[in-house]
């Protein structure tokens, strides 16, 4: 059987799940101070790629632009799809990207890995950053079709296609989902509600298989580790970095907190006008929750 | 349709067993375990024993895993059984350990989530090798056989499939017994309701404390007044670096007179002999000042939480026999307990740690075991086929599942070999095997030298707090002949002439309470013990809430009403004269089961216990 050939490209995030994030004066945030884990979306891109290692069978590559402190962050990767390969890309010089600069660093990237990729996963967005732009500039470098929003998908090996699900909100609309078709190699960029699940024994048990396997390989990820700087990629030094990154930071700001104000109201639960009051006001509530 | 070999239905020490057994024979056969993982559901007591009968032959666990005694995680060699008479602050100890060790190799003290996690792992790289394995996070919903008897497996979970042979280990509620009848739930005489907690002391403290080394332990058995007055009794067995405290009464006692079970452990750890045994130091935070800004108070709050953490990993670890980094381990805690005190002002004092909160029921052997335990291609092993061994302080479950699991599996390799999976050819055959199995003997019948050696290790208790039906008995039983007399004539008579006789309130409770009251030691405790209240326990353990319950009441009876006490969880309240049910905090015991529609949750849902 021939095996997909599949890339995952993952970020080192800010563990905000800790709840010990610390700024720095002018409300950057001080990577130093702060502990970092493999970002949640690239754990779900990393899922991704586990199904189809399991459902089709496949060589997972895990590629990650940053300092050696991500190697968690692979290691986590690794675990989660029990990865063949780990690439860190990492070089002074790449230091300041914005999303392109980093995209074309990822690109280089995923071109040094062993054979012609079949899909390249991202997650939906950095949950520091939170452009999104990464994997569609990614794709777009690479040439492949770039498919984002993606909840679901299956593989054609004979035809080379996949099919995928895609879940789009469109303002005014209520949430679609769409299911479109498109020929091998594609970039997905998976969607945060992404969940897979095997539906056989047969797949469970080599769900289970892999898992073993991804374990035994997380425990010895350094075996698998292999670092790049810009050179040994080929990378074009005005393409990379700070150099290489149009985007120019004009301003950060705090999110503003909205004033939050409370009014009570004591209500008696035997007189029905109350509870007529109380139903009503829930009622809008309830209607004001639903996403539109 | 997918197709296996054998489905072995439930993931516990007797399910791994089967694996292990069908793999060790070269036959394809996967285990479907609801749990999230292997050993997340399971509990025990629990001693694992190693038997050498003088009659017939065992299965013992090292002999399945040829690895088990180099390489397994079990806690402790019990190499002291002591039973403990109590009335207040009085006990009467007598020493048991010759009962104990009994026709035995060895009864290790055990916690089965890690000791099943380990049993999985010698499992897992053989049976791959024949197409087989472990599927956790799937429920079995329905067994049936189609038109042309091809048995097909329907989980919650995934996919139907087929298989030729079904191997039931789905444990003391087992649900493949009800949905295919081939047994009736059981019933409350024939089921005792355990509850424990698992306290953490460091492994030193266990040794110095009990008098044993690193790789010994011990076992103490409690009966009299912390039984509030019902069938069963308390133990405390040592594991590494934890206890397994414990009561286990019989349900029908309960049933007679309810007690919250949180209470009757509550009873037991507040026993002073107990309170000695579980204390431990423990730190004491200062309350935070209220006033200081909340920044400030957050701040403390996580600075304390994180040096307590590092406190009690760092002295764990010192006070293990696994390090060789004492000094450094030393200046590094007293360091430790120095910035606590200094910068936090945190005071040191004593208590106990309780960490794991849990219930199960247990069959009870000599009243329930199936006495044909197969169904069709089906057959009950362990617990689901009530199998245990339950005879005074002699308690035996663990054992009995594992070889009863491997008779499972010769019955189904030698099914396989022939394709004669016909209720003649497997069914009858594995029930013979069962028929000869030392263990079933020991649930049928008294073993006449065991009751020797139980008697002997009683000889020396005064005669006067006995009680006139059991003083003249006990002289007769002390002659030799006429014990072998009396013996032969019970066994010809029927063993369940005897049950209550020989568990009544008299043994469980006025005895050993007279026995404590006249002769027994004053035990005093130098602290009370600040107990978890019952949400304190439920908050402890985790749970994947499932939205849909696995329980539903049938009607508003009797026995509902008293579930309202007896479920370990409190699961049930009373609203307006009716019995409601909260699933959520559920322990998945079963106590509910015998007037509900009971299932165990679906694959991943439900409670995970840590230690089990």
């Amino acid at each position: 059987m021939t095996l997909l050939n599949i890339a995952v490209v993952v970020k080192l995030e800010p563990d905000f799940s800790e709840g010990s994030i610390s700024y720095n004066p002018d409300g950057t945030l001080n990577r130093s101070q702060t502990k970092s884990t493999l970002g949640p979306h690239s754990k779900i891109a990393a899922q991704a790629a586990f199904y189809a290692k399991v459902k089709y069978g496949a060589k997972i590559s895990i590629g990650t632009m940053s300092g050696h402190i991500a190697n968690s962050a692979l290691q986590m990767a690794m675990e989660t799809c029990d990865a063949e390969v780990l690439h860190l890309y990492n070089d002074k010089i790449f230091a300041g990207a914005d999303t392109i600069g980093t995209a074309e660093v990822l690109k280089k990237g995923i071109e040094k890995m062993d054979g012609k990729m079949d899909i390249v996963f991202s997650g939906h967005r950095a949950t520091d950053g939170e452009t999104g732009q990464t994997g569609p500039q990614i794709a777009w470098k690479l040439g492949f079709t770039f498919l984002g929003n993606v909840i679901s998908y299956d593989i054609n090996l004979e035809k080379r296609t996949v099919t995928a699900k895609r879940l789009l909100s469109l303002r005014g609309i209520s949430d679609l989902i769409q299911e479109i078709e498109a020929p091998l190699p594609v970039f997905i960029a998976i969607d945060p509600s992404y969940k897979y699940y095997f539906s056989t024994a047969s797949l469970r048990l080599t769900a289970e298989k892999y898992q073993r396997e991804a374990h035994e390989r997380a425990n010895n990820y350094k075996d698998r580790l292999q670092t790049f700087d810009s050179e040994e990629l080929g990378a074009d030094k005005t393409l990379v970095g700070l150099v290489g990154s149009p985007t120019i930071v004009y301003d950060v700001q705090r999110v503003p907190q909205g004033k939050v104000i409370r009014h009570a109201e004591i209500l008696d639960g035997s007189n029905p006008e109350h509870i007529r009051k109380t139903v009503t006001a829930m009622r809008e509530a309830l209607n004001a929750m639903v996403i539109k | 349709m997918e197709k296996y070999d054998v489905a072995i239905i439930g993931g516990g020490s007797s399910g791994l067993a089967a694996l292990k057994q069908l793999s060790n024979l070269g036959k394809q056969a996967i285990i479907l375990e609801a749990g999230s993982k292997i050993g997340s559901k399971n509990i025990s007591g629990g001693i694992l024993y190693s038997k050498k009968p003088k009659k017939g032959k065992v299965t013992n666990v090292e002999d399945l895993y040829e690895n088990f005694l180099d390489d397994s995680p079990f806690e402790r060699k019990i190499t002291k059984y002591i039973l403990h008479s109590t009335s207040k602050d009085k006990v009467y100890s007598m020493d048991l350990t010759a009962s104990h060790e009994y026709q035995s190799n060895f009864g290790y003290s055990v916690l089965m989530n890690k000791l099943n996690s380990w049993f999985a792992k010698q499992s897992v790289d053989i049976s791959q090798k024949f197409g087989g394995g472990i599927i956790p996070r799937v429920h079995v919903r329905s067994i049936t056989w189609n038109n042309e008897g091809r048995t097909i497996i329907q989980t919650d979970e995934i996919d139907e499939f087929e298989v030729k042979a079904v191997i039931a280990a789905d444990g003391v509620n087992s649900e493949v017994a009800e949905m295919v009848g081939a047994r009736s739930k059981f019933t409350s005489m024939q089921l005792y309701q355990g509850v424990k907690v698992i306290v953490r002391i460091p492994e030193k403290i266990i040794n110095e404390r009990f008098g044993v080394n690193s790789d010994e332990g011990a076992a103490h058995l409690f009966a009299g007044d912390i039984t509030l007055n019902h069938i069963g009794g308390g133990f405390l067995y040592t594991n590494r670096d934890t206890l397994s405290i414990g009561v286990v009464y019989h349900f029908n006692s309960l049933l007679k007179n309810p007690v919250e079970p949180h209470t009757l452990i509550d009873t037991l750890l507040k026993n002073s002999m107990v309170s000695e045994f579980i204390k431990d130091e423990i730190p004491i935070q200062k309350e935070i000042d209220k006033n200081l800004p909340q920044e400030e108070q957050l701040r403390i709050r996580f600075g304390v939480a994180k040096l307590i953490k590092s406190w009690n990993d760092t002295r764990r670890n010192y006070l293990s026999s696994t390090h060789d980094n004492t000094d450094e381990l030393k200046s590094k805690l007293s360091f430790i307990q120095d910035q606590m005190v200094t910068k936090y002002g945190v005071t040191f004092g004593t208590d106990y740690v309780e960490s794991e909160y849990s219930a199960k029921l247990i069959p009870d052997g000599k009243r329930c075991r199936m006495k044909k335990p197969f169904f069709k291609n089906i057959l009950f092993v362990g617990d689901a086929a009530g199998r245990g061994i339950f005879v005074g302080p002699r308690i035996e479950g663990l054992n009995v599942g594992i070889d009863d699991a491997v008779r499972a599996a010769n019955a189904v390799a030698r099914a396989i070999d022939k394709n004669d999976f016909s209720q003649r050819y497997l069914g009858e055959y594995y029930s013979q095997l069962i028929d000869e199995s030392p263990y079933t003997t020991d649930m049928n019948q008294i073993d006449k030298d065991y009751l020797k050696i139980f008697l002997d290790a009683t000889k020396n208790v005064p005669k006067d707090s006995i009680g006139k039906r059991y003083g003249p008995i006990l002289k007769l039983m002390s002659n030799d002949t006429l014990r072998g007399i009396a013996v032969k004539f019970v066994n010809i008579l029927g063993y369940d002439k005897i049950f209550s006789m020989i568990e009544s309130e008299d043994t469980y409770v006025k005895i050993p309470i007279q026995l404590a009251e006249k002769h027994g030691k004053i035990v005093s405790s130098s602290y009370s013990p600040n107990i978890l209240s019952l949400a304190e326990r439920i908050e402890k353990l985790n749970y994947t809430e499932d939205h849909v319950s696995h329980i539903i009441i049938l009607k508003d009876s009797e026995f509902m009403k008293k579930m309202i006490v007896l479920c370990p969880a409190k699961c049930f309240t009373e609203e307006g004269g009716k019995t409601i049910l909260q699933h959520e905090g559920c322990l998945e015991c079963g106590t509910c089961s015998h007037e509900t529609e009971w299932r165990h949750p679906r694959g991943e849902k439900g409670v995970h216990y840590q230690y089990g």
